[in-house]
Parts: C-alpha cells; sequence; structure tokens
C-alpha cells in the first residue's frame, strides 16, 4: 500500500505493509536511523520517540498507515542545516548525553513539550520525559537541558555550544562525540547494515536445566532464505572461552547440559530477520529436562543435584588476620546479621547487537587473506580479538574487533558470547552478518549481576569502636562461570568497607545456580556486599545508642593503617574527607525528617535519612604496564592510540583532554583513535573506572614524551634551548621573537625528513612502585564515597519516594566535573532501582515491562560533592570513579527506609509488598 | 497485506465493516492492536481507523452530563480544561495509561475494548457510571449501554472490534455535591502496570453521603464495583470509622490473584482498605469544595 506524508519538512512515500511499526519503516526503508528500538516493540521503552503532527508518539507501536497525510518530525529533522535546535546545544552542553541511545527520543518528548508549553515547570518537564528510559544519565542533566533549551527559546540564553574558554583539566568540556549523538548521526551497530548483510538468530534453551538429547537441523537447513545452520560441530576451534567462563561452551555438543533458561543450542544465518526466526522453529531439539534450582544454599546442600562439578562451587576466596574469637569474646556487642540481593540486568537501551563482516586484507609478505570483523559494543576489544580468534583457530592478525559508539553496557557487553557467536556466522557464510538481541533475549540471556546471601557477626564496644568480623557471603553465579571465578574476591573485599577492623575472618565462594548467568555489572561484585555492610554497620550503631555517622567517623581507616585485607593501602584513603563533606547535609536532613515525623504523628507518611559509605577497589591484578601510542601527524594535529572504550562514559573526550593538557594544546587539535584492535595497541581490561587512571596514565606519559621530542625537533630547527621554547596554539617559538616561530606541521615534517618516529610508544607503568613479589594480587588502590538518603515511606502500602540524595566522592582531581556528576547521578538512579524495584526473576522477566528501571519521575534531588585527595601515582592526581558511585546509593537508601518504617529491611529490591511486610511484622512484635 | 482505511464519517465506518463480514477491525490509537497483530493474535484483512472522523476528537460539556468521543485521546482528556477542574480523577486516570507517548494516542474508547483487568480507562468508568454509544455495522442505530456491562473478563469486550463501534462515551454530571478521586499504586510512580488501581465518586446531601460508586481493580478478572462497600455509606456522614469499615467491606468483596512480576494476592488484599480510605476522603472532599465554591478550581 502506499503511504505518502511528510517527514522531517518533505513529502515522503513508502509502499510497504500499512501494519509495519512506523520504527521499522524508519530504520529499514527510510534509512533514517537516529530513531533508536529499545524494546520489542512494547512502547515500554521511549526511545522510538517522533513527533506525529507535533506529538511525542511511539513509532514503535504506530502503524505506517496512521502517518498517512501527517507530519512526522525524527531526530534528524531537528537541526536546520548545521544550526542545531536549542534543545540539542542544550543537551551538549549540560552534558545529558552520555550513551546516547535514549537522546534522540528524549529530546523529541522535550520538544513535543516545548512546543506546546513553552515554559514548563520542572514537574511539567519531569512528566513530559517520565515514559522515556535512560540509564546512563539519571535524568538530571536531561531536566536540566530542557530547563535551559526552554529559557533559550524564550530568548534568554545562547542557542549555540559556547566555545571552551578554561584549560582542558578539571573544567567541563564538552563531550566529543555529542553532536553526533543530538543529531542522529552516531552511527551504533544495529544502525550499520551493509550491502548482502545476512541475519542471525540464536535458537535457545527455554528450560532451566536440561540435558541436550537430539538436535536435528535437517528440515530447518531446507528452509527458504537459510544460509546456515550452526551447531557445535562447526566451531573450528575452542569451543569455549574459559579464560573468561570455564566450562561455558560457545555450542553445546549433544548429550551435554544447558543449565539456564537462554542457554544457545544452534544458530541460523538467513536471508532476512523472517526468514531466521522461521528457520529457528524448524530446528528439532529433544531436551531431556533435570531438577533445577535458583538458590545458592539449595545448591550448596550435600547431595544436592549437580549442576558443575560435583559440589556446585565455583571458587571460594579467604581472608582472615587477627584473632577473630578473642576479638568478639572480648566485644561489648555482637552482631549477627543477613543480607540478600537479587538478579539485576544491566538494561543499558542498546541491546546486544553486533556487526560481523570479513574483510580482505594482505599480509606482510603480500599474500591476500580474509580477516573477519565484529563490530559491537563491549569493554576490551583486544580479549574479545583473542577468543574469537581461539574459537576460529585463526592468527589474531585474521580477527578484528571495533567499538562503534555504544548504547550502555555497565559490564553486560563484557560478555565475549555474541562476538564469537556473530564472527563464526561470518566465517561460515562469508557475508556480513547482524546478530541483535531482542530485549526478551537479552534480560534471558545477557549476564547479570550475582545475587548475594552476606551474613555477618561484628563485634563492637559501648563507645562504637569495631573490633571482629565474620562475614560468609554466597554468590549466586548462575548456569555458568562468566567470571564468577573472579567474583568471590571483590565481594570479600568489599565486605570490610573503609574501617579498622582488629581481627577478620572472611570467606566468599561463587556458586552455580540455574539462574542466569552472573558476571560484571558495575562495581563488578563490591555493591552487594557495600550493601551488606553498610545496612549491618547501620543496625550496629542503632543496637549501641550511636550516631551513624558518628560511627563511621570513628572507625574510619586512615592513611598507612592495617586495612580489612590484611595490608595498608597504596594510595591516599580519603574517607574523612568525604564523611567531613556530607556531615552539614546530614544533621540538617536529620533534624527536617524528625520535625516533619513529630509534626505528622499518626498519620501513614514516615520520614527516614540514612547514611552509607563505601570503598571501592580500582587497582587492576595482572600486568601493571598499560600502553598507549601517540603520533604527530603530519598537519601538526595530535593523535593518540589507546583502548578505553566510550560505551556511553565519556572517556575519549577524558583521555582527549589528558592529552590535550599533556601536550600543551587545545583538545580540538587531539583526535583520539580508541578501541580497535587493528589501529590501536591493548591496554588492558577497563572498567570504567580504570580508563582515566591506567590508559589516562599511558596516555599522559607518552604524550609529554612526544611533547619533548617535538620541542628538541624545534630547537634544533630554530637554533635554540628548548627550555626557553613555548607551544601557543600550532606554534613553537620564543615568546619573545615572533620571527623565530615553527608551526607543529612544520616540525613534523622535519620529524619525517630525519627519519625520526612520529608515532611514539608509551607506558603507565606502576611495576616499579609494587614489585612483583610483595605485592598482594590486586593492587590496593581504593575510591571511597558516601551517600545520603532522605526518604518518606507511606507506612499502610509500602510505597517509598526518595526524595533528595547527597552524593560525596573522592576523585583524587575531577578531571571533567559535569562528567564525573553525570556518572554519579546515573549511578545513584542504578543504585535506588537496586533498592526500590529492580529484580530480574530467571524465566519469568520478559523485558521492560516487568524489569522496572527508575523513571524521571523515580528520580531525587541530588547534590554530588567531588572531594579531591590526590592520588600519588594517577594523572594529575585523578582516580577512578565510574562505578564506585553506585555502591553507597542502596544501602543509603534502605538505611533511611529501615528508620523511617523503624524495622530492618534485610532483602532487596525493597517493594512496596517487602516494606509493608516488615512494617507488620514490626507491628505484631511490639503488639 | 492487511489494508488500512482511513474512515471519514461514523457510517462509512460501519459500512466498511459490515462489508468485510468479520475480517475488518476498527483501529483508534493503535497501541494495543500493533502489539496484537506482530503476536499474530488477530489478522485482520482490514483495519478501519475512526480516529479522523470529524467530531469524534470532541469532548462537549452538557449541564447534566459530560460526552467524550470515540477518538479523544488520554491526553487530550488530560488537559481538557473541565476535566481538569471537576472531574480531576479522570484527568489523573487519563496520565496512568503506560506514558505520554502513549497517552498521546490511545483513546479511552479503546482502552475499555481492550478489556484489560485493570484498565486505568475502565475502572475511572465504573466510578464516573460511564456508558458507550455501540453502534453495529449495518444495524440499528446506535444504543447507549452501561460501561459495566462491556467488560467481560480477561481481553474480552462485549464490544466486538470487527463488527461493531464505540462511537462515544458519557458520564452524568450528579446534580448535587460531587466529587471523585482516583488512587493508583504500581511498583515505580509511571509507565507500569498497576498493583491496584481504586476510582471513587461519592455523592452528597446535605452533611450524608447520598450514594457513593467504588471501582477497584485487579480483584476480579475485570475492573468491578464493591456494591456491598458502597451500600453502607449510602446516608451516613462522613468519617474516618465509616470509612475504614467501607474500606475493609471493599476488602472483603475482592479476590484478587497473585502476580508474580507486581505484587502477591496477599498485598492487593492488605492495602485496599487504605486505599479505599484515601480516595473516598479526596472525593469527599472534592465533593464539599464544590458546594462551597461552584467555580472552584483543581488542586
Ligand atoms: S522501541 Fe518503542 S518504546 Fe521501546
Ligand atoms: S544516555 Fe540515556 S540511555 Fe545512555
Amino acid at each position: 500500500m502506499l503511504i505518502a506524508f511528510t517527514l522531517n519538512g518533505r513529502p515522503t512515500s513508502v509502499t510497504t505493509d500499512p501494519t509495519r511499526p512506523l520504527l521499522d519503516v524508519l530504520r529499514q526503508d527510510l534509512r533514517l536511523t537516529g530513531t533508536k528500538q529499545g524494546c520489542d516493540h512494547e512502547g515500554e521503552c521511549g526511545a522510538c520517540t517522533v513527533l506525529m503532527d507535533g506529538a511525542a508518539v511511539r513509532s514503535c507501536l504506530t502503524p505506517v498507515g496512521k502517518v498517512s497525510g501527517r507530519d512526522v518530525v525524527t531526530v534528524e529533522g531537528l537541526a536546520h542545516g548545521d544550526r542545531l535546535h536549542p534543545l540539542q546545544v542544550a543537551f551538549i552542553e549540560t552534558g545529558a548525553v552520555q550513551c546516547g541511545f535514549c537522546t534522540p527520543g528524549m529530546l523529541l518528548s522535550a520538544k513535543a513539550l516545548l512546543d506546546r508549553q513553552p515554559s514548563p515547570t520542572r514537574t511539567d518537564i519531569i512528566e513530559a520525559l517520565d515514559g522515556n528510559l535512560c540509564r546512563c544519565t539519571g535524568y538530571a542533566k536531561i531536566v536540566q537541558a530542557v530547563v535551559l533549551s526552554a529559557a533559550g527559546l524564550r530568548g534568554e540564553a545562547p542557542a549555540e555550544p559556547a566555545e571552551p574558554h578554561h584549560p582542558p583539566m578539571g573544567g567541563s568540556e564538552l563531550r566529543s562525540d555529542s553532536r553526533d549523538k543530538v543529531t542522529g548521526q552516531a552511527l551504533y551497530a544495529e544502525d550499520m547494515a551493509p550491502p548482502g548483510m545476512l541475519y542471525g538468530k540464536v535458537l535457545r534453551s527455554h528450560l532451566h536445566h536440561a540435558r541436550l538429547r537430539e538436535l536435528d537441523a535437517t528440515d530447518a537447513r531446507a528452509f527458504p532464505g537459510v544460509y546456515g545452520i550452526l551447531t557445535a560441530d562447526d566451531v573450528p576451534g575452542l569451543n569455549g572461552f574459559p579464560a573468561y567462563s570455564r566450562e561455558e561452551p560457545v555450542l553445546p555438543e549433544v548429550n551435554s547440559t544447558l543449565r539456564m533458561v537462554g542457554a544457545p543450542i544452534a544458530l541460523v544465518v538467513a536471508e532476512t530477520a523472517q526468514h531466521a526466526e522461521a528457520a529457528v522453529t524448524a530446528i528439532r531439539v529433544s531436551l531431556e529436562e533435570l531438577p533445577h534450582t535458583f538458590e545458592t544454599n539449595c545448591a550448596l546442600e550435600t547431595g544436592a543435584f549437580p549442576i558443575a562439578g560435583r559440589s556446585n562451587v565455583l571458587a571460594t576466596f579467604e581472608a582472615a588476620h587477627g584473632d577473630l574469637e578473642g576479638a568478639l569474646s572480648n566485644s561489648d556487642h555482637l552482631l549477627d546479621t543477613a543480607y540478600d540481593t537479587a538478579f539485576l540486568e544491566h538494561a543499558a537501551l542498546e541491546r546486544e547487537t553486533l556487526l560481523g563482516y570479513p574483510e580482505q586484507i594482505q599480509d606482510p609478505d603480500g599474500r591476500q587473506q580474509v580477516r573477519i570483523t565484529v563490530v559491537g559494543g563491549t569493554h576490551e576489544p583486544h580479549y574479545q580479538q583473542d577468543y574469537i580468534a581461539q574459537a576460529l583457530a585463526l592468527p589474531l592478525e585474521q580477527v578484528r574487533v571495533i567499538i562503534p559508539p555504544t548504547g550502555g553496557t555497565f559490564g553486560g557487553k563484557q560478555d565475549p558470547w555474541p562476538f564469537i557467536a556473530t564472527a563464526l556466522m561470518v566465517y561460515h557464510t562469508g557475508r556480513p552478518v547482524r546478530l541483535a538481541y531482542s530485549r526478551h533475549e537479552s534480560f534471558d540471556a545477557s549476564p547479570k549481576r550475582h545475587p548475594y546471601r552476606v551474613r555477618y557477626r561484628i563485634g563492637a564496644n559501648q563507645d562504637g569502636q569495631l573490633t571482629g568480623i565474620r562475614v560468609r557471603i554466597d554468590c549466586n553465579t548462575g548456569g555458568y562461570d562468566g567470571h564468577g571465578q573472579y567474583i568471590a574476591n571483590y565481594a570479600l573485599t568489599a565486605a570490610g568497607g573503609p574501617y579498622r577492623w582488629t581481627a577478620v575472618d572472611g570467606m566468599a565462594r561463587s556458586v552455580y545456580t540455574n539462574g542466569p548467568k552472573s558476571g560484571q555489572y558495575r562495581g563488578f561484585g563490591t555493591a552487594q556486599s557495600t550493601f551488606a555492610l553498610e545496612c549491618a554497620l547501620d543496625e550496629l550503631a542503632q543496637a549501641l545508642d550511636q550516631d551513624p555517622w558518628e560511627l563511621r567517623w570513628k572507625n574510619a581507616l586512615a592513611d598507612g593503617e592495617r586495612s580489612f585485607l590484611g595490608y595498608p593501602l597504596a594510595d591516599s584513603v580519603g574517607y574523612r574527607p568525604v564523611l567531613e563533606a556530607i556531615r552539614p547535609d546530614y544533621q540538617r536532613f536529620l533534624h527536617e525528617a524528625a520535625h516533619f515525623n513529630a509534626s505528622h504523628a499518626g498519620q501513614p507518611l514516615r520520614r527516614g535519612v540514612g547514611l552509607a559509605g563505601m570503598w571501592y577497589r580500582f587497582g587492576k591484578s595482572g600486568s601493571l604496564r598499560v600502553e598507549a601510542h601517540a603520533e604527530l601527524a603530519l598537519d601538526g594535529h595530535l593523535i593518540v592510540y589507546c583502548s578505553a572504550p566510550d560505551y556511553g562514559q565519556g572517556t575519549n573526550t577524558v583521555i582527549s583532554q589528558i592529552a590535550a593538557e599533556a601536550f600543551g594544546v587545545s583538545r580540538r587539535q587531539v583526535e583520539v583513535i580508541n578501541a580497535d584492535t587493528a589501529r590501536v595497541p591493548a591496554s588492558g581490561i577497563q572498567g570504567a573506572s580504570r580508563a582515566t587512571f591506567f590508559v589516562g596514565g599511558a596516555v599522559s606519559q607518552v604524550v609529554t614524551h612526544l611533547r619533548q621530542e617535538t620541542l628538541g625537533t624545534a630547537a634544533e630547527m630554530l637554533d635554540q634551548d628548548p627550555q626557553r621554547l613555548t607551544l601557543v596554539d600550532d606554534r613553537i617559538g620564543r615568546p619573545d621573537d615572533p620571527c623565530q616561530q615553527v608551526t607543529l606541521a612544520q616540525v613534523a615534517e622535519e620529524f619525517q625528513r630525519s627519519g625520526k618516529a612520529r608515532r611514539l610508544i608509551g607506558f603507565f607503568d606502576l611495576s616499579d612502585e609494587f614489585p612483583r613479589e610483595t605485592r598482594p594480587e590486586y593492587i590496593p588502590l581504593f575510591v571511597t564515597g558516601a551517600h545520603l538518603a532522605d526518604v518518606a515511606v507511606n507506612l499502610e502500602t509500602g510505597e517509598t519516594e526518595v526524595r533528595r540524595m547527597v552524593a560525596a566522592h573522592d576523585v583524587g582531581r575531577a578531571v571533567n566535573r559535569p562528567d564525573a556528576e553525570g556518572q554519579v547521578e546515573g549511578s545513584v538512579l542504578m543504585g535506588l532501582g537496586a533498592a526500590l524495584m529492580e529484580e530480574h526473576l530467571p524465566g519469568q522477566t520478559t523485558g521492560f515491562a516487568d524489569y522496572y528501571l527508575p523513571t524521571a519521575s523515580s528520580m531525587p534531588a541530588i547534590k554530588v560533592i567531588l572531594v579531591e585527595t590526590p592520588s600519588r601515582y594517577g594523572p594529575y592526581g585523578a582516580k577512578g570513579l565510574g562505578e564506585a558511585a553506585m555502591l553507597p546509593a542502596t544501602p543509603a537508601i534502605i538505611n533511611a527506609m529501615s528508620r523511617a518504617v523503624g524495622a530492618r529491611l534485610h532483602s532487596i529490591p525493597a517493594t512496596p509488598e517487602r516494606v509493608l511486610a516488615v512494617v507488620r511484622r514490626e507491628l505484631q512484635a511490639t503488639q | 497485506m492487511t489494508e488500512y482505511l482511513i474512515a471519514t464519517t461514523l457510517s462509512e465506518a460501519l459500512a466498511l465493516l459490515a462489508q468485510h463480514g468479520g475480517d475488518a477491525q476498527v483501529i483508534a490509537g493503535g497501541t494495543d492492536v500493533l502489539p496484537d497483530l506482530r503476536a499474530g493474535k488477530k489478522r485482520p484483512e482490514t483495519l478501519v481507523d475512526i480516529t479522523r472522523i470529524p467530531g469524534l476528537n470532541q469532548v462537549v460539556v452538557n449541564s447534566d452530563s459530560v460526552t467524550v468521543g470515540a477518538a479523544t485521546t488520554f491526553s487530550a482528556l488530560h488537559a481538557h480544561p473541565f476535566i481538569q477542574e471537576r472531574v480531576p480523577a479522570l484527568a489523573e486516570a487519563a496520565r496512568s495509561v503506560g506514558a505520554l507517548g502513549i497517552q498521546a494516542v490511545a483513546t479511552w474508547a479503546g482502552n475499555l475494548v481492550q478489556a484489560m483487568p485493570a484498565a486505568d480507562g475502565a475502572v475511572v468508568a465504573l466510578a464516573l457510571e460511564a456508558e458507550a454509544l455501540v453502534w453495529n455495522a449495518g444495524g440499528a442505530p446506535g444504543e447507549w449501554r452501561a460501561v459495566d456491562s462491556l467488560i467481560l473478563g480477561p481481553g474480552h469486550s462485549a464490544v466486538d472490534p470487527t463488527r461493531q463501534i464505540i462511537s462515544h462515551l458519557r458520564f452524568p454530571l450528579p446534580a448535587a455535591a460531587w466529587g471523585a478521586a482516583w488512587r493508583r499504586i504500581g511498583r515505580r510512580a509511571s509507565l507500569v502496570l498497576p498493583i491496584l488501581n481504586c476510582a471513587v465518586k461519592v455523592i452528597l446531601q446535605g452533611d450524608l453521603i447520598q450514594r457513593a460508586v467504588i471501582a477497584l481493580a485487579p480483584v476480579a478478572p475485570r475492573p468491578c464495583r464493591a456494591s456491598r462497600a458502597e451500600l453502607l455509606l449510602a446516608g451516613r456522614p462522613p468519617s474516618d470509622a465509616l470509612f475504614a469499615e467501607v474500606g475493609r467491606m471493599a476488602q472483603q468483596e475482592s479476590q484478587p490473584r497473585s502476580s508474580i512480576m507486581r505484587a502477591s494476592r496477599e498485598y492487593r488484599m492488605a492495602i485496599i482498605p487504605a486505599l479505599v480510605r484515601d480516595a473516598l476522603w479526596t472525593a469527599t472532599h472534592r465533593a464539599l469544595r464544590s458546594v462551597k465554591d461552584p467555580d472552584f478550581a483543581a488542586d
């Protein structure tokens, strides 16, 4: 059917099935990929928002037949030529764009609002954006951007991005990639569709635990449009990726077990997504159902059905020092308590989506070879390259991994499986292949955060001095390892916090169940323990009738003291400055809550204030040498090569800031080439928190070296003492003699002429500071922080409103303030989600309709305090922040709620139902 | 391939349904129809879009009733000045449906035909004692039927969108002082199906409650009224004690189910009294204010 409408001001017509969603027609037929898809055409995410006759609507729920004769505007239609719409400008300026995946939808929802209401209140804005999910920003900067651009549209503010006038470091730098993201030009993996592209689809298990008895793809192979059905037999190399996940196959052999819902069985490659889906259902499988459990305590029982090995235990980690029994028996008070957490989904707005394609390359001897390239969001492209090469039995040069703009990961996209699967499909078909998980599939099959059961026995004296601590943690690693082998270490490390203990006995183990495979998740196993510890300390403070702030202050670890781990930390601790920073707000909140409760006595609404601290180890294990390259390009600009992928947290910007500062040029003269295994060196595993510290350190080192070389050559060219030369803009010379100058381009030419390398290799290397023989497995570099929450709980319904939060973090040195704030705000909302609403139920959760993410109206007022206790090692004193900011939010909220209801909450999420159950239990106990 | 026809008059739409003899289906906002089509739950040959029929997107306020065209979106309902000021419960319910991007196209009438067990639109329609004007394809002129009689069970409405069209909804404006209230509990503030929806209407006579309506969902396979609880209110003065008693009665009348993803039966039962009491007080206050100040503004 022919459908004619106006699209971004131009008459447009398409001939297609009128019941197809407008979203698909825009993206597939009209190649306007700025409009994003975050859910399974369910209307649950808002990423696909467009304007229809001026109203913001969900294009995934709009049959294209409906737009006939109407006026449709997508993100591509917002700017006029090069002139951005004031909303786009404001989004860039405020730092409202992180991964950018929600941005097009947000912009259009905001535009619809401003067009009908030029002076909206904050409440109006939140209401207008409430149906658009964002996982990165915590909404604060987005709301601020709308406020700002409303003013701009009313003629009260500038409408173009202001040129930054401050030095590169410590200011508020605009994100380098934001412009593409606000105009819909940024190409995420799903936006790329090379000619001849095929579609991959995964046949997955629908059972929690099963044995694969038979697998017959004969019928499916004969299906029209099918290019291949791949099973375990088609994996040419290693059928697994044990460095990431022991015993997890790429594809399962017949007679092996499938340990979770969503476990892959076979791959289908076909002409279209529809063909692939049809063929998947035609594969004949027979599964023998096995007993299953999602609970670690059941999996640990003697005689429990084996999921992996004999004991179902994947890894154990222990730490002990001092005489615990003695310490506890001499304590005035003992607290025994336990806490539980749930499976959490990262819920990056972009689903797992990858593109693979074959490339013709020449080997060093000039022979033609095929290289398999995979484009997809992840954390360390070189690791993925390695896993793929092993599975395909190819040399590393024949595998390339590129990280495109990525719509968030939070650890979830570290999973090598989709990378290997995509490469395998390219390997067998010789064609470009796209693998895109549905949202439902992402919930079933992507890694989750490990649920923990944490049990404590903590001793303390009447004056609040902590003594001994005994802790036991069971980490639920689900059906597969997924780095659960390392989780026990992180779990235990976080379980002691930045406090002084006289004796420690700790043990953590990761345990197999038939839940979804757990993996990396912002904070890598530390958030759950932090939650348990900080809630336990609150309980203890209550039992001792101590102020929880005082209790933490009294026991805060100082520089050089023996930590929970048995040895001192490597760097400044910075915990007391953090506690000091939140104290005034803490006291004010307490006072206001007490006043509210007194004046609303007998009413269902109760206020409570909670406090929680944390420490987070960002120091790595393994090699302490991180590599980066810097090049003086022939035209005189600076190119930095490194591998610190930017999946929305702003690494590219931070790296270019550090490079600009070290070279002495403006950031516009710096180009960052990042995360492409064919072009950059491996920089080692990157949590967001490590990028600034380690990769930034390497960049700073190599760029400083390049600057010296550049100045040295310039000095020779000018016959001057290099000490007396300065670099201004792109000119080097003596400030007092403008005739004696060379440009950076001239220096580059001179390098070239004299055969001097324009590209230098540099390392950030802490090996000498931490000699291998004496250092622990992970170098003890920690950051600390503390959060404050002010909540209101309805005692009759269990509903909770988080009203205000204060987040103080020691960042060493704030390299980019709005980015750091944005990271903290995003983390706070993620922590709030974990505290109140998020829970993945294996095999039950289907998507955003039943996995509840915080929306704009869940957002409390957030105040971010960046405390700067400089690091001795990091570039310009910076420490790692990204993940750490999430840790104290959850326990601060839960502590506040426990105070408000007058009884202790022990499991999260604290849904209205769980809160009410605690209230009622308390009521019965006191009656 | 499915046809997509945009009707320009009601009779044209009815004629199209008649022509296709059950293979055509009405579509309004489409936010529920499209997922059903994708899931293969429905396979009509033809979709008949009724949202561009002139007059069907109007809200007409008379002295004793309000009539809402079937193509009126929840956004339009929410933005309507009279509804905002005089029937805030309806404005609030309209704001509860999905998200703004859904309210911009979804309609109240469509919400009723979809007949979900806890549909916001249905719960508030019951409380307002709304009626729907239902037309049969190729049949007699339309007739007004109580909304309460149209919703039969989960996803099951007495209106068959392949053969029938709702053209209008209307609800009475009582002559006496009256107020309505909306109270909703969900796992988060918005963009979520309800754990429990409650809508009430209170009509006063002097200091006494003349009559009240209490609608709850999901406490049964379909949104329904707590009729025994309603009876307790008739002729009695509003008080904490009375509303608590009514809340307990509404609880006794309810049979909610457990939903793994939202809430257990026990929790739903537990909060009914508080919800009903809150809603009754809000409605009573609104009613009292309408006596004091016939032109009162919404709170
Ligand atoms: S893709 Fe349309 S709402 Fe998620
Ligand atoms: S910036 Fe909003 S989802 Fe990433």
